[in-house]
């Protein structure tokens, strides 16, 4: 596995980017330079090298007695320079490094064309340029033929190479002060680019975070402007519908609170009714009777349903105001078991005193809640248990029954959520758990539903010690 | 990226080789000049220009050939149309397309045979020792005149 050791970031990406196409562009010009430069000196060698070689042999060979002795090959040797091989037939004029040099294709080349050829080659990292060619009969008029003679002659190119070196030297060290520039213009741009790209960022995080109000300035018009208008335009979008969200939300609570509100009066002339018709249910028939009774029944009913309304309303408008007071909360929930009446039906587990600072009032509700939720849903015996672990304070309620279904437990604290549809008619108002979990939350603290191991379900209510005024 | 590297370090490598071994070029025309003797222009029995092989062992140069040319046939049955008792000094200029000759006789002196055989023999040996074809020789004489100026080749070859 090849680490990917290339940098992540816009700016370094850009800096590196930058560097390596200055580097290439650099290096693409002094390659192209440096070729066309050594081509130019090396042909113009070539082209030195031959020219005095032919001029130099076309001088001595209209002295040179033919056919040639051992001492003319000399002399043509002579004239021609230093590295130079002269043969005729057997004869053999030079020394043997030249005939070392000399390569069988170039051998070939002169004896068949009849005219001067050249060739690069390199001996033990030396470059050499070899020129032969065959001294030609010419008659007087003009045709020629190869008289025998071949003179081969080596050039060396070594100080051809070392300027062509030079050159190359000089190519590489311009294009590497190249780089600084180049990392200076990287870092401009990238500074360019990346100043809107991290306002963009600062904007979207006050977005994230709430602030609906933040928007980017959008500066020129390319494509970050137009990214940062359509960031602007969604940012207003989203304000819009948010503020028409709430408002909507704000009237249906405004409009729940006036009609509980205005439910009240109402309900108080029919509640004093209602007892007047309890009273009177005794001298009726039984079918007139069994009436008034569910009458007096239900408007009881309708009653707390109104108070729960209101109370949710309160929560929902945030008036819900905890008064905290230094509480027993094991005598609390014995006080509230025993004010409803239920203190048979429950069994409470509690060590003697537990102390908590809450709202007694909203205490007394929350556990009234709980345990009433469990003795109608749920199936005797029905347990409290007040318990305390480090700042918190835990009052599970337990109960016998089927305990919570996998689809209900979600919606458990929802309003109104019925979990069996056709038990409709509880005597519930169905806002119990909602109003319950909201006061827990006032004080800090939070509920939570499961089913417990044994079966039944099992709601706990988590308490700060020390709750504190918000 | 990496075959962007791969690229860089090639062009670099590239740039770095100067002088490279290649194969064989053609470097132009060999040089020439040998020759076991030069050809001298005579007349025979006909007045005709003759070309004759005058075994030297070497080439040699224009003046050479020239100054053999004035010295005669020898024992041959070939004659010449120059002056036996002329002086053998030709002075020989060479310019890129003609050679000057400049000839120690007046216009007078030499038959239009003469001047051929002047002419032949000087460019013969240009040519053979590598010159062109094309040139011209122009002779100047020892008396002004217009024939000073006439550029003049080879009936034979020219």
């Amino acid at each position: 596995m090849i680490r990917r050791w290339w940098p992540r970031g816009l700016r370094a990406r850009l800096i590196v980017a930058f560097a390596l196409v200055t580097a290439l562009g650099a290096a693409a010009a002094a390659w192209a330079g440096a070729g066309a430069a050594s081509g130019a000196i090396v042909s113009e060698t070539e082209r030195y090298a031959t020219e005095t070689t032919a001029a130099q042999i076309e001088g001595i060979a209209p002295q040179l007695e033919y056919p040639p002795d051992q001492a003319g090959l000399d002399r043509l040797r002579a004239a021609v320079g230093a590295d130079t091989l002269v043969t005729y037939g057997d004869l053999r004029s030079g020394d043997w490094t030249v005939a070392d040099l000399v390569t069988d294709d170039l051998r070939t080349a002169v004896r068949v064309n009849a005219r001067l050829a050249t060739q690069r080659v390199e001996a033990d990292s030396t470059p050499w340029l070899l020129v032969g060619t065959p001294v030609m009969f010419t008659s007087p008029d003009g045709t020629s033929a190869a008289s025998g003679i071949e003179v081969y002659s080596a050039h060396d190119l070594t100080g051809v190479q070392e300027r062509l070196d030079d050159l190359t030297r000089s190519a590489v060290g311009t294009a590497l002060l190249a780089l600084p520039v180049a990392v200076l213009l990287a870092l401009a741009a990238a500074g360019g680019v990346l100043r809107p790209v991290r306002r963009l960022r600062d904007t979207a995080r006050r977005l994230a975070a709430g602030d609906l109000d933040a928007r980017s300035p959008t500066k020129g018009s390319d494509e970050l402007a137009e990214l940062t208008g359509t960031i602007n335009e969604m940012a207003a979008s989203v304000q819009s519908s948010m503020a028409a969200m709430r408002r909507m939300q704000a009237d249906a609570r405004r409009f729940a609170a006036d009609v509980s509100h205005e439910l009240r009066t109402p309900l108080s002339t029919l509640t004093a009714v209602a007892e007047v018709l309890g009273d009177a249910a005794e001298r009726m028939d039984d079918e007139a009777r069994e009436s008034a009774r569910m009458a007096v029944t239900e408007t009881h009913r309708l009653v707390r349903l109104v108070e729960d309304l209101m109370e949710v309303s309160r929560f929902d408008a945030g008036t819900a105001r905890p008064r905290f007071e230094e509480v027993d909360a094991a005598a609390a929930v014995r006080d509230c078991l025993r004010a409803r009446g239920w203190t048979d039906r429950v069994e409470v587990d509690a060590p003697g005193l537990v102390r908590l600072r809450a709202d007694r009032r909203r205490l007394d509700v929350m556990v009234a809640n709980l345990v009433g939720n469990a003795l109608r849903h749920g199936a005797p015996p029905v347990r409290v248990r007040v318990a305390e672990s480090g700042d918190r304070v835990s009052i599970e309620v337990a109960d016998s029954g089927p305990g919570l279904d996998e689809e209900v437990l979600p919606h458990v604290f929802d309003r109104f959520y019925k979990a069996d549809a056709a038990r409709s008619r509880t005597p519930g108002s169905g806002l119990g758990l909602a109003i319950a979990l909201e006061n827990a939350r006032v004080h800090g603290g939070d509920i939570t539903a499961a089913d417990a191991p044994g079966g039944g379900a099992r709601f706990t209510l988590l308490l700060p010690r020390e709750a504190e005024d918000r | 990226m990496r075959r962007i590297w791969t690229a860089a370090l090639l062009l670099l490598a590239l740039a770095g080789c100067g002088v490279q071994p290649s194969e064989v070029a053609d470097g132009g025309r060999a040089p020439t000049g040998v020759a076991s003797g030069v050809t001298l222009y005579f007349v025979d029995a006909e007045g005709g220009l003759v070309p004759q092989l005058r075994e030297t062992d070497r080439l040699g140069s224009i003046s050479e050939a020239l100054s053999l040319l004035f010295t005669g046939p020898g024992h041959s049955e070939l004659s010449t149309d120059i002056p036996e008792e002329a002086p053998r000094q030709v002075v020989v200029t060479a310019r890129p397309d003609r050679i000057e000759l400049r000839v120690p006789l007046a216009f007078d002196e030499l038959t239009r045979t003469g001047i051929d055989q002047i002419v032949c023999t000087a460019l013969g040996v240009h040519v053979q020792s590598g010159g062109s074809t094309d040139t011209t020789a122009v002779l100047q004489f020892t008396q002004t005149t217009a024939e000073s100026k006439v550029e003049r080749s080879c009936p034979l070859t020219g």
